[in-house]
């Protein structure tokens, strides 16, 4: 799993690439918790696009963000989802939770 | 026909990718749809990293046993490990619409497998996962 920022306008663009699972999703925690309590941030936007596979540590992460984003008055916004991310995220009952954008204009229109 | 594989492997997080793949390609042996083969991996990979994160307590190395067993009706998948007893407290699935980041894993299994049955013996914990084929419900 790789993952990576980049600073769009005051947006911050989270990256991931490949599985999120118990081995990974600590580091996939840490990033998004960094972004979303960065100075500056308005808005963090995860671009899962490259995420084949997120089990239950890797939805908690992202629910984690979600909960700090609400907290720090930071917008949260998920693009990309794979058939496996979005079925996820809908047994989680979280689908309509999370802010989900098609892609990465939209997840950053005002 | 019957067929069974049995893997035995330590439970590391950082191989988890890898019995993801066996499960998957057990599932597509079964013919079972990518929707279903995705449902199995996912229930099993929860309850991987379970065993690594409490019956181990995280400690990566300890062997586990995965048996896939295919029948006419229905696969299985027997999970074996030598850790701590499971807390059966932990084991009972909690309301999963609450924003809480974690403690869904359970659910997951619950979810999609139709039999999840927890056994504790003689120093090792047994977990038994079972799908039935989608025609053989009656559905």
């Amino acid at each position: 799993m790789q993952i990576s920022t980049r600073r769009v306008g005051t947006a911050t663009v989270v990256d991931v690439v490949g599985d999120i699972d118990l081995y990974n999703s600590p580091e996939v925690r840490n990033v998004v918790l960094g972004a979303v309590r960065a100075p500056g941030a308005s808005r963090v936007v995860m671009n899962l696009q490259k995420v084949r596979y997120i089990d239950s540590s890797g939805v908690a992460s992202l629910v984690e963000g979600l909960k700090t984003s609400r907290t720090a008055n930071v917008r949260f916004v998920l693009y990309g989802l794979s058939t496996a991310a979005r079925e996820v995220l809908e047994l989680s009952r979280l689908i309509t939770v999370f802010e989900v954008a098609e892609n990465e204009e939209q997840a950053l229109a005002p | 026909m019957s067929v069974t594989y049995k893997f035995e492997f330590p439970g590391d997080p950082r191989l988890l990718c890898v019995m993801r793949k066996a499960v998957e390609l057990c599932s597509r042996l079964t013919g079972f749809s990518d929707e279903l083969c995705r449902s199995l991996t996912l229930a099993v990979d929860e309850a991987l990293s379970n065993i690594i994160r409490h019956a181990y307590g995280g400690n990566a190395g300890q062997p586990i046993e995965m048996v896939f067993r295919r029948a006419d009706e229905r696969v299985e998948f027997i999970l074996t490990d030598s850790g701590r007893e499971a807390d059966l407290e932990r084991l009972q699935p909690k309301p999963p619409d609450e924003l809480r980041p974690g403690g869904r894993g359970v659910h997951f299994i619950r979810e999609i497998m139709d039999e999840v049955e927890y056994q504790r013996l003689p120093g090792q914990n047994r977990l038994r996962l079972v799908k039935y084929r989608p025609s053989s419900t009656g559905l």
